[in-house]
């Protein structure tokens, strides 16, 4: 039932395309990942850290008010964004970091896009003691404003990234620069499962605690209620909240396994985030073989989703690899499909998903509606939507909000705070 | 004299002007030009040449034109008289764009607009999707990279592949002297030119003295990011002011 833990490739995508000076790195990365694997001293830190610290196991959720509006299969919802930080990023910086200080590593240094992976690696830098500096872009800082917040508040430096598209790619690209000039006292933690071998390997290795715990659940709460699993469903960004959650169900028929990727506004370039199913090509893009959203002459495209997790142009190379083979399938939700999925939640739930975890949450409806009420549909909440309250506000918020905001200004102004070190 | 290997990017800082740059680098004695095609995604490149990869895009740089341009280099170049003929040209870009191309296509359609190698740092020689093969089939060359920290296991693996030429990437820049180049470095630049590889070095190069500390160990010195910023500063005045701006930077370097 294990998946092997070291592959490299997958079919035909991964590996490990870099210029030589980072070949030493990832090396010495790929050995002490291995080591610490076989090493069960290594797990029982993770254990404790995540029973302690980030709040493992996180429940399953019978959504049972949207099951019967919906009059179909039965839905669950992994409620992985409970987990500190807000998403299932934290598993893969804690592992990361713990591998770090194992070898020697004192500096941490990642990537960001929406914030979520330089917030969990910014705590749990804090907790580890160790110096953390988050690369992120020019606008995605402007418009993830409080995660920025909360970062520099774990004491992480935010380093603004002001080429290229100025989002998470950029970002990526500068870490990786970083990276080649010091890491021989630092450690890159990249923040989902792609990039350079070992990268997807060890990214869903530390993920997959996502669906260890889902296998369990659904014996516990699904199947005792008589429910046949009918899919996982899981939004992709690099994918590896996917990986994570799906890894222990790879090698098995059952259930369906269903990635769904930011349709944005529309297939058009530019307007989407979607590589699967006809829309990427087969290209090389910082260190990894993969699908991408590339032009004619291999230019990576622009990208959009309202969701900032997803708005990437590259997917993991395991996934693209399931993509082919159709072990997994691929969906696509736009953004007002993700942003109505949300507030359908929501009302029914209480729950508020992550935009991102609300592209997963779209598919499930979607697919919920079309099947017998025997079966059961299961989808990960990768993450919690409170740190996306400034963009859900303002598409669902209306003009309170806005005079909220209003106020607020002119609150701060009033009390004359300056707070902090800006 | 020092022989240079001289870097441009095509397109920066548009197609007229870098056609310039090319023709001031022949005419300060450039003995090869490294002419880099743009990508969106330089991960292995500084500030200077990202920001002049970004503006080569922005004025409408495409593989196909890339070409184009590498065509009328070579012919310019061809029609110089000198002694040594003209510089050889290597197309120095990311594997993104050859990939999209097809390997061999890329590599034939370099060739035939007059490279005579090719330099894909994200393409290592043990994974390099056929790129050495091909160009083997089209009468050009892949110059490898390495790094004076590479392992001395990667470096046997890589000579065992006798490459015609090697590029050095000296991996923090040099700053100026002699003692600078550490003896492991320059150890590491001597075993490879002992197998007869000719050897290019550089990262960081950007004056007279270490331009003469390497020359002893290499066959040519490289010389990157400083033409670019010598390129940068004149950016946006007339052809004939950069190719001459372009020529007098290169002849401090060269001596
Ligand atoms: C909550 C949440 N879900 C999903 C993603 C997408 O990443 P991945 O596809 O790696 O899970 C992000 C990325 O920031 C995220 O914050």
């Amino acid at each position: 039932m294990s998946t092997t833990i070291y592959n490299d490739y997958f079919g035909e995508f991964g590996g490990r395309y870099v210029a030589e000076v980072l070949r030493t790195p990832l090396d010495e990365l790929e050995a002490a990942f291995k080591e610490a694997m076989a090493d069960p001293g290594f797990h029982a830190e993770i254990d404790d850290i995540a029973a302690t610290f980030v709040g493992r196991p996180t429940p399953m959720l019978y959504a049972r008010n949207s099951s019967r509006e919906l009059g179909g299969a039965q839905i669950f919802v992994k409620l992985e964004g409970l987990a500190n930080t807000g998403a299932h990023k934290i598993n893969n910086a804690v592992g990361q970091a713990l591998l770090a200080r194992r070898m020697g590593k004192t500096r941490i240094i990642a990537e960001t896009g929406a914030g979520q992976h330089g917030v969990a690696t910014a705590a749990v830098c804090a907790k580890l003691g160790l110096q953390c500096v988050v690369y992120m872009g020019e606008v995605d800082i402007a418009r993830q404003r409080p995660n920025v917040f909360f970062m520099e508040l774990f004491g992480a430096t935010v380093a603004p990234v002001s080429s290229g598209q100025r989002t998470l790619k950029d970002a990526v690209n500068e870490a990786l620069r970083d990276w080649a000039a010091s890491f021989a006292d630092t450690h890159y933690v990249i923040g989902s499962a792609l990039g350079p071998s070992p990268y997807p390997d060890m990214v869903r290795e530390f993920q997959s605690v996502v669906g260890r715990e889902t296998g369990q659940q659904i014996e516990q709460y699904v199947e005792a209620e008589g429910l046949s699993v009918e899919a996982l469903v899981a939004c992709v960004g690099g994918g590896s909240n996917a990986i994570g959650f799906f890894a222990p169900f790879l090698n098995r028929e059952q259930p369906r396994l269903i990635g769904v990727e930011a349709g944005g506004r529309g297939p058009e370039p530019g307007q989407h985030a979607a590589r699967m199913k006809g829309l990427g090509r087969t290209g090389i893009v910082q260190g990894y073989k993969s699908l991408f959203l590339l032009d004619e002459d291999g230019q990576v495209q622009d990208t959009h989703s309202l969701s900032a997790g997803l708005d990437y142009p590259g997917i993991g190379p395991q996934l693209a690899a399931l993509g082919v083979s159709g072990r997994v399938e691929f969906a696509r939700a736009t953004d007002a499909q993700a942003l109505e999925a949300l507030r359908f939640f929501a009302r029914n739930e209480g729950v508020v998903f992550a935009l991102e975890s609300a592209h997963g949450a779209a598919e499930a409806i979607r697919l919920a509606r079309e099947l017998p009420s025997d079966r059961a549909v299961i989808v990960n909440m990768s993450g919690r939507g409170d740190k996306d309250l400034f963009i859900t506000a303002r598409e669902l918020g209306g003009p309170r909000w806005k005079a909220f905001l209003q106020s607020e200004v002119d609150r701060f102004a009033d009390s004359g705070a300056i707070g902090g070190a800006e | 004299m020092s022989r240079i290997m001289a870097h441009m990017v095509a397109f920066y800082p548009d197609r007229e002007r870098s056609l310039a740059v090319a023709k001031g680098l022949v005419d300060g004695g450039a003995a090869y030009l490294e002419i880099q095609f743009p990508f969106s995604d330089p991960t292995a490149d500084g500030p200077a040449i990202q920001e002049a990869s970004q503006r080569a895009l922005d004025a409408g740089f495409t593989v196909a034109e890339g070409f184009e341009l590498v065509r009328e280099i070579a012919a310019l170049a061809g029609s110089r008289s000198g002694p040594d003929g003209a510089p050889p040209i290597f197309l120095m870009t990311y594997a993104s764009l050859v990939y999209a191309r097809g390997v061999d296509r890329f590599i034939a359609d370099g060739v035939a607009a007059g490279a005579t190698g090719f330099i894909l740092p994200d393409l290592p020689f043990d994974h390099d999707e056929g790129a050495a093969a091909a160009a083997r089939r089209h009468g050009a060359a892949v110059m490898p990279v390495t790094v004076t920290s590479a392992p001395a296991s990667r470096l046997d693996a890589l000579l065992a592949t006798d490459p015609e030429y090697v590029y050095v990437a000296l991996r923090r820049g040099i700053t100026g002297s002699r003692t600078d180049l550490d003896d492991a470095t320059l150890g590491v630049l001597d075993r490879i030119r002992s197998t007869g590889t000719k050897v290019m070095a550089g990262f960081g190069v950007s004056d007279r003295g270490q331009v003469d500390a390497l020359d002893p160990h290499v066959h040519a010195v490289v010389v990157g990011s400083a033409l670019v910023r010598a390129v940068a500063a004149v950016a946006d005045e007339p052809p004939d002011a950069i190719r001459a701006a372009v020529a007098g930077r290169l002849r401090e370097l060269t001596g």
